[in-house]
Formats: structure tokens, sequence, C-alpha cells
């Protein structure tokens, strides 16, 4: 009977789930793109979190890696070694954005890491290599690098393709098996490779270090660096959070609020049509009073209507945001589309749609009640004898 | 039996600082299974009194007894569910929900009151089949005529099994044809199903087949 209702005003149902549609494809639009980005920032994180970031003063840094900012000379190295502290110091060089195959790129998705061949476990971890793969070896001639299972995924590399950066021809010994979205989107390589690479005229410069302090003493050495050397920024892991939580906090504010603002239209929309489809139907409802229907059951005719309008919007908003969602993702990175779709619930979870999905259904249901108050409350006598 | 009985029963309407009396002190009694008519012209109170008796609209003053249960004054709860289970409404305009089959405008009152669906689908069927409606269950009111609109709101109405039947003006919108078919069938529901029936009309033949005619004027009883 609700169906029936709804479909007997075509035209008005329409547009009123049309209305939620496009703000629920917002939503999910805004939200998960949002959500994939501040994930992986927060994600940066796990990398070094015991260690102490160093780099050039006026480095930009994100969480775990500096993403623009000066380099710094090799023998910086042996200064940071001498601070009081210190247990190990990895130099490392950074870049972000760089390009393969000369592919623009409006984010920058792919992260190239030089670090020393045996110090892969402070980035990396224990992450695996799929079958066949090794670690590049030590031989700074063999130019060999590991690629992320993105990367391999998008430029169908396998060990032993070869990948060109600027001008540099380096050959893939392993693929990353992790679902890591920082790693995912590497190429590792030995630091001497990377230096190689990017500073043909500065071979021996880098970008950041992680330096490894003894334990318990993360800040204090922190400051030791920073007061002994000159130039150097010496970030602990909650000094990084520090720097980027306010950016994130703000883009969640925005994401509730544009969120918040959205589905309070979205309620008004409901609320209106329920209205207008309630004035209509007076009669039925004071025919329903009138056989001897309970209020509670008109109540829920009402809000089952603009729930299954919240329901229709909701899943095609969801429906049409996860599509726009890949669309957008891979227009910015260049990440062909179809990646993104087997990837699909990566780049939009399960979790964020039911969530999307849950609220929708709660907005329409409350935007119902004050019509379905208004039916339910509805004076029968008079109503039939106006009506008649 | 009585099984309708208003004492002094009033309704009054108040209209800014003014006030409308449109039932005035009446006093009805209806027997069991017995055909009543209300007769009266326009806007002499035979609406509201139905709709008194009826339990949709609540006296200002006076006693509506329902098999001597005072029910005036029940919660508006209650009186639904006197209305669900014993009064049956034949509306001038029919009033069926045009989103619904006739089948299922009838099953309505049984699916309020909880009856299961199969026993709804067959007990709508054979409502259908009496009022000569066997082969329009599917269609929608708009498909119907005006006559088998009425006849689908009769069946509505015996849903479930009432045993008082309020019909306000069931031919006012039918031609005389159709109208005299509709009274035939609410005349055949109280003389062999034994049901009350209470109409308030315009229409003069009814008033020679009732048992009982009541005239009102200006919201008063004045000849039983």
């Amino acid at each position: 009977m609700c169906l029936g209702n709804l479909l007997r005003r075509r035209v008005r149902t329409s547009l009123c789930v049309l209305g939620i549609t496009l703000a629920v494809m917002f939503i999910v639009t805004i939200g998960a793109t949002t959500s994939r980005y501040t994930s992986i920032i927060r994600e940066m994180n796990i990398f070094f979190n015991r260690n102490i970031l160093v780099v050039a003063q006026g480095s930009i840094v994100v969480q775990a890696f500096p993403i623009g900012g000066g380099n710094l000379p090799e023998d910086t190295i042996d200064e940071v070694r001498r601070i009081e502290g210190v247990r190990k110091v990895v130099p490392m060089l950074v870049f972000f954005g760089y390009t393969l195959e000369d592919v623009i790129q409006l984010v920058p998705t792919n992260i190239s890491i030089g670090i020393p061949p045996e110090k892969w476990a402070i980035l990396v971890g224990s992450t695996p290599l799929k079958p066949d793969g090794r670690w590049p070896s030590t031989n700074s001639r063999a130019k060999e690098v590991v690629a992320g299972p993105s990367l391999a995924d998008q430029y169908n590399l396998i060990v032993g393709s070869t990948i060109k950066i600027k001008d540099y021809n380096l050959t893939i010994v392993g693929i990353l098996d992790t679902p890591s979205a920082v790693l995912a989107r590497a190429i590792i390589m030995p630091l001497s490779i990377a230096q190689y690479v990017y500073f043909p005229t500065h071979p021996s410069w880098i970008n950041m270090m992680v330096v490894e302090p003894e334990q318990g003493r993360a800040k204090e050495v922190a400051e030791n660096i920073e007061a002994g050397i000159t130039g150097l920024k010496a970030l602990t892991a909650d000094e990084r959070n520090k720097i980027i939580a306010p950016l994130l906090s703000d883009i969640e504010m925005w994401n509730l609020g544009i969120r918040s603002m959205l589905f309070f239209l979205s309620m008004i929309l409901v609320t209106i049509v329920a209205i207008m489809n309630i004035s209509e139907r007076r009669r039925d409802f004071a025919t329903l009073g009138a056989i001897g229907a309970p209020r509670n059951s008109i109540f829920r005719i009402v809000l089952t209507e603009t729930t299954l309008i919240g329901l229709f919007g909701g899943l095609l908003g969801i429906l049409i945001g996860t599509v726009g969602t890949l669309f957008l993702a891979s227009f910015y990175t260049n990440i062909p589309l179809t990646l993104y779709f087997q990837d699909l619930f990566g780049v939009v979870s399960p979790i964020f749609m039911v969530e999307i999905l849950a609220s929708t259904l709660v907005v329409s249901c409350v935007a119902g009640i004050i019509p379905a108050i208004n039916a339910a409350r509805a004076n029968i006598s008079e109503i039939l004898r106006s009506e008649c | 039996m009585l099984i309708v009985e208003t004492v002094d029963l009033t309704r009054t309407y108040r209209h800014g600082s003014s006030s409308i009396v449109a039932v005035n002190k009446v006093n009805l009694e209806i027997e069991e299974a017995t055909f009543v008519s209300i007769v009266g012209p326009s806007g002499s109170g035979k609406t509201t009194l139905l709709n008194l008796v009826g339990l949709t609209d609540c006296p200002t003053s006076g006693k509506v007894l329902f098999m001597d249960q005072d029910v005036s004054l029940l919660a508006d709860k209650e009186r639904r569910r006197v209305r669900l289970q014993n009064i049956g409404f034949i509306f001038q305009t029919f009033n069926l929900l045009y989103t619904l089959t006739a089948l299922e405008n009838v099953e309505l009152p049984m699916a309020l009151a909880n009856i299961q669906h199969k026993a709804q689908r067959e007990r709508a069927s054979r409502l259908l089949e009496k009022v000569g409606l066997e082969e329009r269950l599917q269609h929608r009111p708009k498909e119907l005529s005006m006559g088998e609109m009425q006849r689908v709101a009769i069946a509505r109405a015996l849903a479930n099994n009432p045993s008082l039947i309020l019909a306000d003006e069931p031919t006012g919108e039918l031609d005389s044809k159709t109208g005299s078919g509709i009274m035939k069938l609410l005349l055949d529901l109280c003389r062999e199903q034994k049901r009350t029936v209470v109409v308030a009309t315009h229409d003069k033949k009814i008033i020679e087949l009732a048992d009982v005619t009541y005239l009102i004027r200006d919201g008063t009883i004045i000849l039983k």
C-alpha cells in the first residue's frame, strides 16, 4: 500500500528520491574520498612510530615523510650519530609524485624510497615479497628495485620487468605483498641507486633520517639533535601527529558539516513531500480512522512511506556516489579505473556504505514524524464532512 | 434488543464566538436487525448524528449506548477498536483507497484486525462475490463504475462481520437504477443476515423500505 501511494505520485516521489540521491551521492563521494586520504595520512605514522624523523629545517612533513623542502648532505648523518642517546641512524631519500611513463598525476600517489639495503626492515617491517621476488642486491651497479603491488598491477610489472625513472632503467626484482596504501604505491631501492637517479650531480644527498633513540628518550634526543646541529628539524611521532592533527580534524569537521547540512536538507525535502502527500490524502486517512485503524497504524504507514523514499534515494545515492568516487580517484591519480573497481571496498568501505544508508533511513524516518502525527491525529468526522 | 440507544445526544460546533447546535438532545432507539432511515434536508444534522452513533465524533453532551454499554466517553483507542469490530461504514463518496484493488480494499479492515492473510483473502473474495463483483477483484477503484465502487464499499463495511452498518447517503452519487440495486443489497443484509442498517438519506424510496424512519430537522428528531 505504501509503495502504491508513492507510485501514485510518481513525479513528486521521483523528484524527492532524486534530491536524496544527490545528497547521498555528495556525502559518499566527499566522505569516501576524504576518509581514504586521511586514513592514508594516518597510516603513514605507522612507519617509524617509535623513532625520530630528522629533516632539513623548512621541510614540509606529512606524518612519516617529507613531501617537500630541503635536502641534507650525507655527512650530517655522522653528526646526528654523535648526539647522546642516538642508537641508530638510517638515511633515506624519499620522493613523492614521480611519474612513470610521463603520466601526470594531480594527487601524488607514487612514492619512491631509497634506503640502505641492510635497513629495509625499518621501513617495511616484516612485509613479505610475492613469490619469485627477492630484495635488491647491495651492488649499486645492479640498479634493482622492488615495487608495490598497486604499481605492479597498474603497469603490469613482474619480476624481471624494467621501469624507467628519469631516464634510468631499473629492474624489478620483487613485488611487495602488502595491503599498506603507502607501500602499495612505492618503489623501494637501495639508497645509492636513489641518489644516483635523483641527484646525479650530488650523489651524497639525502632528505630524511630515521633516528632510533634509546628507549624512553625520544623527546630528549630530538631536542638534542635540534640544539646540537643547526638547520635540522627532529620530530618525534607525537610531534608529527600534532602537525597533521589540526588538518585532519579540520577535514573531518568540514566533512561532518557538509554531511549534516545535506542530511538536514534531505530531511526538509522529505518532510515537505510527506506533508503534501498527507494533505492530499486526508480523506484516505480519515477513512482508515473511520474503519477503525489505530493511530499507530496510520503513523506507521506515513513513516514507512518516508523511509521507503530514503531507502531508494540512499541506495541510488550510494551506488552513484561510489562510482563517482572511483571516477574521481582515477581522475586525480591517473590510476586506471579498473584497478579502483578491483579494490572497490578499499575505496568506499562497506561499513561507510552501511553507515550512510542507515543515516539516510533514520533521517527520512525522522522527516516523516511530523506528517505522520498530522495524519494520525486527523479529525475523522470533520474531514469526511468537508471533503465529501 | 436495542443495539444503539442515544440519550439526549447533543453536538455543538464552535464557530468563532458563536456556536452551532448540529444535533440537539436526540433520543434514538435502534433495535437489532432493523432497517432504519434517518431523513432530513441538507444541514439538518443527519451526518453528524451518524458520526456520533458511529463513534467517529464525540458528543458535547448526552450518551451513546452501544449494546447497553456507554461508548460516548471511551478513549480514542477504544472507540477505534469498537468501530473496527462492530461497525461498518458506507460513505456517499465510497472512500475507497485508490492505490488498492477492490480485493485489497475489502481486506483492509481485516488486516487492521490482524486476521490471517489467507483468511482475509478468502473472506474478501466471498464478500465481493456476494455483491456481484467476482470478476472485478483485481480492479482498482478508477477502473470501476460508481455502482461497483459502492458495492466494494459495502463489501468492505461487512469485512469484520459488524453488527451495525451505517450508510451516509449511499445512493447519493448513483443513478436511480444503480441506487435501487444498492438499496436492495442493504435491505438483504438486514433481512437475510440480520444486521442492523442505519441509512441517512434524502431518498424517498428508502423511507418506504425502512422499518423505522426518523425525521430530523435543525438537529432535532421531529418525527419517528
